[in-house]
């Protein structure tokens, strides 16, 4: 699958270093655009954005991007939508945990079994919403 | 500067690492770190400020039913979070007038607002007087924490 | 309000996700805060930090805060010094290597053995900063 550079949808992680939840956003995207939307999707440092970084912001202003954040803190979206980011969906970690009860993702260094399981569930659910945005 | 201080009076507070970690004056404690606000003949009940720290972010809660009947120190219902899944215990006797209905699509409220928002039941107490006696008051859930805190360091966030 | 005496640093990673560099100084950061100080560091949330988390914005400006950037843009160093004041030291991993490697064959999502004993290192000159803090309270 392959959409060009304009075309391509942005998927931004939290990355939260604190909790879990933070490194299965993480795991999660690098997931979708690095194997099951290659191609179609792209990444960037959330951190980039905020320091201004004038290349990653036009980009998020140009593109359709998703956020995934792991808690309800949910700064991937906040940082996003507050650099003027077209922000067209948005995706917690602990919204998946509903669907997922028995996962216990306690590893924040290295995700255990339990954190990639959810990431691959998360990463599931995002890559459903970026088929349905480029098919619009 | 008035109205201000009457705020800040609220908690007893304490910080530890990053986390400032609160525990509100007036209400009753379970050492298992439960509350209980007295409203007129009915009693709130929640999850302290500690716990829900320890415990991470809430991802759902279960609760009993409206009508229900409990023993103090019974379970009410459970909250999962991304790292465990505990019971919610009943500091007190009674039966369920209220449940928070919020949690259900809302269940963060039990970290972002532990004494306000993220309540999980009201009760009408049966036997009110005493079991307030058995439960710790704020002053002494504070030094409970305190220690806490002193032994298990390396539970509460990072 | 009853503090608990406390000699903490800060430790801010950029985690960036654009390069390897900065899943190595994510998980140098981690371990530090695991392995080598647990009792002395207490790690930042850059994202929580940045999106105006008042915890991580407080803490950085009472404690010395040490950031580690994977590359020159310095997102850590910069996003801490324009919130909450001058950091105690800055690392960046790029310094210690040839260069960023952002599309290069090494992966950033999972760490070769050899970007792994790299993270480690860096983990100990992270932990040589967070020594010198500590000694000058002593």
């Amino acid at each position: 699958m392959k959409a060009s550079p304009s075309e391509r949808v942005i998927v931004v992680p939290c990355s939260g270093i604190g909790k879990p939840l933070g490194s299965v956003s993480r795991e999660a995207v690098y997931e979708l655009v690095e194997n099951t939307r290659k191609g179609v999707t792209e990444t960037i440092c959330l951190a980039l954005l905020v320091s201004g970084d004038k290349e990653t912001l036009q980009l998020v202003r140009n593109s359709r991007c998703i956020a995934v954040d792991g808690c309800p803190m949910q700064c991937a979206e906040k940082n996003l939508k507050h650099v003027g980011g077209n922000l067209v969906a948005s995706f917690r970690v602990v919204d998946a945990l509903k669907q997922n009860r028995k996962l216990k993702p306690k590893s924040v260094t290295f995700l255990d079994r339990d954190g990639l399981e959810l990431a691959a569930a998360v990463a599931g659910q995002v890559a459903r919403k970026v088929d349905e945005i480029l098919t619009e | 500067m008035q109205g201000r201080e009457r705020k800040l009076s609220e908690f007893l507070k304490t910080v530890f690492g990053k986390f400032e970690l609160r525990v509100r004056k007036g209400y009753y404690y379970l050492e298992d770190g439960f509350w209980v606000k007295v409203e007129g003949n009915r009693v709130r009940l929640g999850i302290t400020d500690y716990l829900q720290r320890t415990v991470g972010d809430a991802a759902f809660i279960e609760l009993v039913k409206k009508g229900t009947r409990v023993e103090k120190q019974t379970e009410i219902g459970t909250l999962e979070t991304a790292k465990a899944a505990i019971s919610i215990l009943s500091p007190v006797s009674g039966t369920v007038e209220e449940v928070n209905g919020m949690l259900d699509e809302r269940p963060e409220l039990v970290n972002s607002d532990p004494y306000g928002e993220g309540w999980f039941v009201i009760l009408a107490p049966n036997s009110l007087e005493n079991d307030l006696e058995t439960l710790m008051t704020a002053d002494d859930y504070f030094k409970l924490m305190l220690k806490k805190l002193e032994t298990e360091h390396t539970t509460v966030g990072v | 309000m009853v503090n608990l005496p406390e000699r903490k640093v800060g430790i801010v990673s950029c985690s960036g996700e654009g390069c390897v560099e900065g899943t190595i100084s994510r998980i140098a950061t981690r371990l530090v805060l695991e392995k080598i100080h647990p009792e002395n560091t207490v790690t930042i949330c850059l994202p929580l930090f940045l999106a105006g988390g008042k915890e991580e914005r407080a803490f950085a400006k009472d404690y010395p805060t040490i950031a580690v950037d994977g590359c020159d843009k310095l997102c850590a160093k910069t996003g801490t010094e324009r919130h909450s004041g001058k950091i105690a030291s800055s690392i960046v991993v790029t310094e210690l290597t040839n260069g960023p490697n952002r599309l290069g064959s090494r992966s950033r999502r999972k760490l070769s053995d050899e970007d792994l004993a790299l993270a480690e290192s860096v983990a100990e000159k992270i932990a040589q900063e967070v020594d010198k803090i500590l000694n000058r309270w002593r």
